[in-house]
């Protein structure tokens, strides 16, 4: 009898463990098992992203309608290509939406938020956002504040 | 006077090699040369009791602790910046990253390590290791090698509880007690852990830190002097080259995953 | 190869049937020659005692016997095969021909009585379970603990736990079978029962015994041939009749248990008056 508990003991605690693994992985590191299948893709062209990275969160109005996929330097217009990949059930961005590199908090993640536009017409797979705002980045604001003092 | 000094560090240098190549041939005796035999199952069940589960109280309490005071301190420091939505985040890598594997291989190596050691040594003390062999059973494969094996697979289970048990005393913390949004803590979190880059790595950290804590323990008691002061001589070692090779490990570990060289 | 015997006066071996012959063995360690040279047979199915005081390396020869150990020189002789130059593999084999009493007993402390005993057997043959279990009792029978099945090494007192140990090396009916200091530390009655169950079972199971003792009254009582070692030497050897009359004086003061003789009593060190005398501070 001694040794059956000795057994259940060491199943459970390996069950525990593995559930920690999956709790982690989950719950934690937010790993998405099952990606929301298909989803298309749009692109925009930006003059600087900041501190942009793959896996960003894409939303429009908050709430998240997809991710970063792929940061590129545009060759020809040398700016950067942003690949975001759109759920599939977000069909309804209009073509004059404006995309636009936001700061979650002080300190916190950068993301793109997408204004919506009033254009009937919509964006499809591999259509380009033209309308693009940077990213806020804090030196290039010090600087205008500084050439504002001067100036006055 | 100076040869003298010069002869015994010579005598010192040596000895340590020997003691290392002794040690690596337990290694290479009980696990490479060896593969275990099914028949190793019920005492490896056995071993995982006395290495993992035995060690699971002092795991989580020191989890839930080391966690709530991650909870507190990263609020008070982040506060001052008006982002204490971030400590999710900061506490999440934290003990991911660092925490979970350093800790509770050092508590490992305490709790576990030392009786690895004692349990052996006294088994050499009484002859029982000798014994089987003239048994004509072979004691690495039977003693030595599924303590190696329980080690290995308990060390990564505990840190992931540690972790899990961390994350989830610091929320207790800042969202129970602080009053930092629950959701802005999750989502923090979850977008900053990136699972390949800090889950799996800190789980990599642990095996390393299981094998040369687990490994380590068993040296030192298999090589102990088999008299009661040589077994206590050998626990004290086990627990203080463990740390500090749990640490040194964790300085190259963490250089190789989060250093960009 | 072979070399005579260095002192005392040669007895002829009781038997011709020899199944371990030590060859002009030498072992050291470290700096220490334990044994030099040493020659010695082992009779079948006899009682051979080793003897000699404390710290003459008996124990040691025991485990260069079972192979634990190898020897710097010579050739150890098991039934024509020579241990120190058998593989591990081949010496796993070969030492399940032996069974050994440890001085401690030795058993393994996380089985209880029963599992001790099965355990060689487990071991070493496919035999079902209830064969073992009567494999078992019946070794238990045979030292008097078949009542002790169930108990746990740390329920045992010393004496039972030896005759345990001595049932677990008797389980697989080895050829060979070595006690490591049987008698040391028994009260009276245990040393009766032992030194009893020493001989009987010799008698009974038909395996050789080797004995490696300092206990001068025992062992004479069981043994059928002698070795006295000392400084790694065979100092004498012979039936126990013979060595009782044997007139060397280290082999008297060992025998007959005198406290000063070829083995002082004093540690080496300089004369006691003159170290009086110097004075000064003890400095260790």
């Amino acid at each position: 009898m001694r040794i059956r508990t000795v057994e259940i003991s060491v199943g459970l605690f390996m069950l525990v463990g593995f559930a920690a693994l999956i709790v982690l992985a989950l719950n934690v590191s937010g790993l998405n098992l099952t990606p929301r299948a298909g989803g298309y893709t749009l692109y925009a062209n930006f003059e600087n992203i900041g501190g942009l990275t793959p896996r960003a969160r894409v939303s429009m109005s908050g709430v998240q309608i997809g991710e970063v996929r792929a940061i590129r330097l545009d060759p020809q217009l040398l700016v950067a290509e942003v690949e975001m990949n759109i759920f599939a059930d977000v069909d309804f961005i209009s073509t004059d939406s404006s995309a636009m590199i936001l700061t979650s908090g002080l300190l916190g993640q950068q993301y793109i938020g997408i204004i919506p536009g009033g254009d009937l017409d919509v964006l499809g797979d591999g259509d380009f956002i033209f309308n693009t705002q940077s990213a806020l980045v804090l030196e290039d604001l010090v600087g205008k504040f500084l050439m504002n003092q001067v100036s006055e | 006077m100076l040869i003298d000094k010069i002869q015994r560090l010579g005598h010192r240098t040596l000895s340590r090699c020997a003691a290392f190549g002794r040690s690596g041939q337990i290694l290479v005796q009980s696990i490479v040369a060896r593969p275990a035999p099914l028949m190793m199952l019920p005492l490896l069940v056995k071993q995982i009791y006395f290495v993992g589960v035995l060690s699971l109280v002092i795991i989580v309490v020191s989890g839930a602790f080391i966690g709530m005071v991650l909870g507190l301190q990263g609020y008070t420091i982040l506060v001052d910046y008006g982002s204490e939505q971030a400590v999710g985040q900061m506490v999440a890598l934290s003990l991911l990253r660092e925490l979970a594997p350093v800790v509770t291989a050092l508590l490992f190596a305490g709790r576990a390590g030392s009786a690895l050691t004692a349990e052996i040594g006294l088994m050499k003390a009484t002859e029982q290791l000798a014994s089987l062999e003239m048994i004509g059973v072979d004691p690495y494969r039977r003693i030595i090698a599924p303590r190696l094996y329980a080690g290995f697979i308990c060390m990564p289970l505990l840190s992931m509880i540690f972790a899990v048990v961390g994350i989830w005393g610091a929320a207790l913390v800042a969202v129970d007690w602080l009053g930092i949004h629950s959701g802005a803590y999750w989502a923090n979190m979850q977008q900053a852990v990136d699972f390949r880059g800090d889950v799996i790595n800190g789980l990599i950290k642990a095996v390393v830190f299981g094998f040369v804590v687990t490994w380590i323990a068993v040296y030192q008691g298999y090589d102990c002097v088999p008299t009661s002061e040589g077994i206590s001589q050998a626990t004290t070692r086990t627990v203080v080259y463990a740390s500090l090779a749990v640490l040194g490990f964790d300085f190259v570990l963490t250089a190789l995953m989060f250093g960009d060289f | 190869m072979v070399q005579e015997k260095p002192t005392g006066e040669v007895a002829a071996l009781p038997l011709d049937d020899i199944i371990v012959e030590i060859k002009g063995m030498t072992f050291t360690r470290g700096s220490r020659k334990i044994f030099d040279d040493i020659s010695l047979k082992i009779p079948r199915g006899k009682v051979t005692a080793i003897m000699g005081p404390s710290g003459t390396g008996k124990t040691t020869l025991l485990k260069l016997i079972g192979g634990q150990l190898r020897p710097d020189a010579g050739q150890i002789l098991l039934e024509g095969q020579n241990i120190p130059t058998l593989n591990r593999r081949d010496l796993f084999i070969v030492r399940e021909k032996m069974g050994m009493l440890f001085q401690s007993g030795a058993l393994f402390t996380d089985m209880n009585v029963f599992d001790n005993v099965a355990f060689p057997i487990r071991v070493h043959t496919s035999i079902p379970e209830e064969m073992i279990r009567d494999i078992v009792l019946m070794k238990l029978h045979a030292v008097g603990l078949r009542g002790a099945v169930a108990l746990m090494p740390s329920e045992l007192s010393g004496g039972m736990a030896r005759r345990v140990a001595l049932a677990r090396a008797i389980s697989l009916d080895p050829d060979i079978v070595m006690y490591d200091e049987p008698f040391t530390g028994q009260d009276p009655i245990a040393m009766g029962v032992l030194v009893n169950l020493i001989k009987r079972l010799n008698q009974a199971l038909g395996h050789t015994s080797i004995i490696v003792s300092h206990d001068i009254q025992e062992t004479l009582s069981i043994a059928d041939y002698i070795y006295v070692l000392s400084n790694g030497k065979v100092i004498a050897e012979g039936t126990p009749d013979v060595l009782k009359t044997q007139d060397s004086e280290q082999v008297r003061q060992f025998v007959d248990g005198l406290p000063d003789g070829p083995v002082p009593f004093h540690y080496p060190a300089p004369e006691l008056m003159d170290e009086l005398m110097a004075g000064g501070v003890f400095k260790c």
